[in-house]
């Protein structure tokens, strides 16, 4: 308990040093009073700004469904009312109101009522551009929470429709293992084509081979089984 | 100019009061430390920065290191060594104690807000400066304590997950703060030009 305190201390000193320093920074390079700011810094001040401001859209962006369509025509929302009414408060009310709704906010989206966990018809989908349920853009790792409101039993069978343009497998095992994670262990990887179906997830414990005792008193990886490619 | 500076912050308050609530909750479900509120209650009033109080909360949770703990921040958050600059003409003249808040208080939002006042009068625009910072603050400080607290006193019931996809989307109020602002800066860059 008191190692965690004086360990917790430490990391809010740190944290408050780190973040406080590079805030004081340009005020501790420019310190004291006799120096006049130079003239490039002051310049340059009106210029950065919107540069800056412009890199943070960026920014935030990226915790966006940026490869949606969703926070552009946002975006374009907020701009176009800014520009016709300026009202900073109306434009970004507005245009989030928009973002909530088409991201659909509050787990209020059709989608719900509307989730049959059926093979033939699966309604979490891995894309190039993401993963989805119904139509919604998702986050990976929110899946199996979301399967959990659903009260979907963790022994069910959930299965995954990989869209036939995906080539890198890296996003649908990630989100195999958030859901084996979360205790649904039985992911199932399916395309359109669905005779091509293939059961990924967690390894079933392999049938135990004679050799297998051998590993423990320190055999080398010669005894590693064959028929397995 | 309370006004104008709280009317300033309500977009502020939409994004701080959510993410806040979450990297509140976040801390207390996964950050395996006791007396989270009372860490998050001093992480928010002290480092004010919403990426590391999310960020921060699995390398909190596996005990990294301080010293890591420090060069991460030092990596993730290098961008406000740039805010200053904008502000060092506006501030000037300014008691320590009070610009010194006034610094610690340089986030994103704030930065934003403040860069683009466009308050001709020095002191006029410094009341505004630590009105607004205050404003923000205290959004921050509430909602990451308050996160906390709830976990802490309904128990685990509540998954940062759920909260996050309840308020799905609210995110959006930041990223639409920055693009207003944006649009006037270069509105004005152009009517400067003309």
């Amino acid at each position: 308990m008191q190692d965690e305190i004086a360990y917790m201390a430490g990391i809010v000193l740190a944290g408050f040093v780190v973040n406080f320093g590079l805030r004081a920074l340009p005020f501790l390079l420019f310190a004291g009073s006799g120096r006049e700011l130079p003239r490039w810094a002051e310049r340059a001040g009106s210029l950065v700004s919107p540069a800056i401001i412009a890199a943070l859209i960026v920014y935030s962006y990226s915790g966006l469904a940026w490869k949606t369509a969703y926070p552009y025509a946002a975006g374009a929302l907020a701009v176009g009312l800014q520009l016709w009414r300026r009202n900073p408060l109306a434009s970004i009310v507005a245009g989030t109101a928009l973002y909530m709704a088409l991201v659909g906010c509050c787990g209020c989206s059709t989608a719900r009522s509307t989730i049959e966990l059926d093979a033939q018809n699966p309604f979490v989908r891995v894309t190039t551009a993401g993963v989805f349920i119904g139509d919604r853009p998702v986050r990976p790792e929110h899946v199996a929470s979301y399967l959990e409101d659903l009260d979907v039993p963790k022994s069910r069978t959930i299965h995954i429709l990989l869209a036939e343009n995906v080539r890198d497998l890296r996003q649908a095992r990630f989100l195999m293992g958030c859901l084996a994670k979360s205790g649904y262990t039985r992911p199932v990887l399916v395309t359109k084509r669905h005779a091509e179906s293939v059961a990924v997830g967690k390894r079933k414990p392999r049938p135990v081979q004679p050799q297998q005792p051998n590993r423990r008193s320190g055999a080398p990886n010669v005894l590693r089984p064959a028929g397995r490619k | 100019m309370f006004r104008r500076a709280f009317v300033d912050s309500l977009p502020v308050l939409m994004g701080y009061s959510t993410m806040g609530f979450v990297a509140g909750v976040l801390l207390a479900a996964k950050g395996n430390v006791a007396l989270s509120p009372l860490w998050g209650f001093l992480t928010s009033s002290l480092w004010v920065t919403g990426t590391m109080s999310i960020a921060g909360v699995p390398e909190i949770a596996r005990r990294i290191p301080v010293m890591a703990f420090a060069l991460m921040t030092l990596a993730v958050n290098f961008r406000y060594a740039f805010y200053g600059f904008t502000m060092l003409k506006a501030w000037k003249g300014v008691p320590l104690l009070r610009k010194a808040y006034l610094v610690l208080m340089l986030t994103d939002e704030n930065y934003a807000l403040e860069a683009a006042s466009g308050i001709a009068d020095p002191a006029e625009n410094v009341r505004y400066c630590t009105v607004l910072s205050a404003l923000n603050h205290s959004y921050w400080v509430v909602g990451v304590t308050v996160g906390a607290l709830t976990v802490v006193l309904l128990g685990m019931a509540v998954d940062p997950e759920t909260i996050r996809r309840h308020t799905n989307g609210m995110e959006f109020s930041m990223a639409a703060l920055f693009l207003v602002i944006f649009t006037d800066q270069i509105k004005g860059l152009l009517q400067h030009a003309r």
